[in-house]
């Protein structure tokens, strides 16, 4: 458990460490709060519901562009070969760094909190509906932080990192869009891979267990394959 | 500490070794030499349980690398060819980084993150950012970090190349303090780098361990016999001609060197250094110096590995 911490300390002080963190944690909250203003001003309402909408969205975009540097730099900057060496399982190393990661993710989501005190000065928000709502973002976040790690383990180049990223988070964000155009048996496996899908019941207000368990195992599934793929060990 | 036996690495259907097996015991400091793409870090990084071996087994302090690998890493420090370094940590930070995970005792992390920045000479840029710092004390970083965890087993791999003279001579120092009480692989492809550093050489070729001899051994043997220098005054053309009518083996030309001529020449088996200067001194030639010159390493590495076309998959 030591390891593990040590790990995610090293990460997130390595976010702070540079100057690309800041300009994203600075691009995006500019681009939340702009989104925030036009939505309450258009809709009038004491919710977050289309908030969260572009929050999700927001991260397809940002999240590749925090986790492309986890793997691949270590890998490009020849510290793979010293943590791979060190008596520090793979299990740990792919721990650590997820948590790392998710802190920084959080912290993001945390900032953004501020909105929902805003709501509650000006109105009467639904409070369940708000919690569950920042819940099913960061369960999503959490995932797409997985995905994110999973892809950049795959490769030395952060571009070739970020790029699969997107691509499998497109896959995963904008299939619901496509559930028309399938028929078949296809059509409900889309529905449930389909991440939008699940937060929208949390922006509700309903917590299923199956959206709980598609984001656990999303997220438990991403770090076995990561953790298989940087352990040499495993490929003779 | 170290025993080796039959080991096989396959990259896809490149063999990149072939069937090694030697044993290395506590305290013993071994060079390992070869031309690069000879197979020295593959057989490394087997060693520290980075990869796998395709077949063959690796014991390290008589525990199976395959089995124990988590148990056997901490016996062991490791420098890799490109020091293992993280830009924007200062060297202090970065020696903590590698101390918790290196399993030191929390009790002990601050006295040997000092003793390591002693050692290494590191304490004057304990602060400041790696990045900022020149290739010399890059390698000494990586170096502190190998000995952080005060391993058993140093493996170094080629820890000089690309620096220069000044810091090459800074980084053998270090080397050879820390080398005391503790089993040393050291893997180069300079050659002066083992003569410096190390009692036993392997020397590996194409992935095969082509010689293993102590370093004398190797210089003493080395398929050839010693060589003798003699620095005399006038008369070369009558000097060579005596070396021709003596018919020593091996007859190598005389050079000039000023005022004074150098005769630099391989003796054969049975002849001694007398056998060449006597008949120099018995016709009046003012020998000014005599000098038997060994076998350097490069000498004898080239004899056990002539230069050959390189391999496609080179």
């Amino acid at each position: 458990m030591n390891k593990i911490l040590t790990l995610a300390q090293k990460e997130l002080t390595g976010y702070f460490k540079s100057p690309v963190a800041y300009i994203i944690l600075i691009v995006t909250l500019s681009i939340f709060h702009i989104f925030f203003y036009m939505i309450i001003e258009e809709n009038r309402e004491a919710t977050l519901r289309d908030v969260f909408l572009v929050m999700e969205f927001m991260f397809v975009f940002l999240v590749p562009l925090l986790t492309m540097r986890i793997f691949a730099e270590e890998k490009s900057g020849g510290t793979m070969e010293f943590l791979m060496t060190t008596p520090t399982s793979p299990t740990a190393i792919v721990l650590g760094k997820y948590l790392g990661s998710l802190i920084f993710f959080s912290l993001i989501l945390l900032m953004t909190g501020v909105y929902y005190a805003l709501i509650e000065c000006f109105g009467r928000p639904d409070r369940v509906a708000a919690l569950t709502g920042f819940l099913g973002v960061w369960l999503e976040g959490a995932l797409f932080v997985a995905v994110g790690i999973l892809a950049s383990s795959w490769t030395r180049s952060q571009v070739v990192a970020a790029l699969s990223s997107y691509l499998i988070l497109f896959m995963l964000y904008f299939s619901a869009s496509f559930i028309k155009y399938v028929g078949g048996p296809l059509q409900p496996v889309i529905h449930y891979v389909s991440t939008s899908n699940h937060a929208a019941n949390f922006s509700v207000g309903l917590i299923t267990i199956s959206d709980f368990v598609y984001y656990v195992s999303g997220i438990l599934f991403c770090l076995i394959l990561t953790r298989a793929g940087i352990d040499n060990r495993l490929w003779r | 500490m170290i025993t080796v036996q039959n080991v096989f690495k396959y990259f896809g259907r490149i063999p990149a070794l072939k069937d090694i097996s030697f044993e290395i015991g506590r305290g013993e400091i071994v060079g390992f030499l070869g031309k690069n793409a000879a197979g020295k870090t593959t057989l490394m990084r087997i060693l520290t349980s980075y990869l796998p071996a395709t077949s063959g087994r690796v014991f390290v302090g008589g525990k199976d690398v395959d089995k124990n690998s988590l148990a056997i890493r901490r016996y062991i420090g490791y420098l890799p060819e490109t020091p293992p370094l993280y830009p924007n940590m200062t060297v202090r930070e970065y020696l903590k980084f590698a101390a918790q995970l290196k399993d030191v005792p929390v009790k002990h992390m601050r006295s040997r993150i000092d003793r390591v920045l002693d050692d290494c000479r590191l304490l004057y840029v304990q602060n400041k950012p790696i990045a900022h710092l020149s290739k010399g004390y890059k390698q000494r970083i990586g170096i502190a970090q190998a000995i952080i965890n005060e391993p058993e087993l140093l493996i170094l791999d080629e820890p000089t190349s690309g620096l220069d003279p000044v810091q090459i001579q800074q980084v053998r120092r270090l080397i050879k303090d820390i080398e005391s009480k503790r089993t040393v692989l050291v893997s180069t492809h300079i050659l002066s780098e083992i003569e410096h550093l190390a009692q036993r050489v392997l020397i590996i070729n194409r992935g095969e361990i082509i010689k293993d001899e102590s370093l004398k051994g190797l210089l003493a043997q080395g398929g050839a016999p010693p060589k003798i220098r003699v620095r005399f005054k006038g008369e070369r053309d009558r000097v060579a001609r005596m070396m021709t009518s003596l018919s020593f083996s091996g007859q190598a030309p005389i050079s000039c060197d000023g005022e004074t001529h150098v005769l630099e020449m391989e003796m054969g088996e049975g002849v001694t250094p007398n056998d060449l200067i006597s008949p120099l001194l018995a016709a009046g030639i003012q020998v000014l110096e005599v000098k038997e010159h060994p076998l350097s390493l490069e000498d004898v590495f080239l004899r056990l590995n002539p230069p050959q076309p390189e391999r496609a998959d080179e």
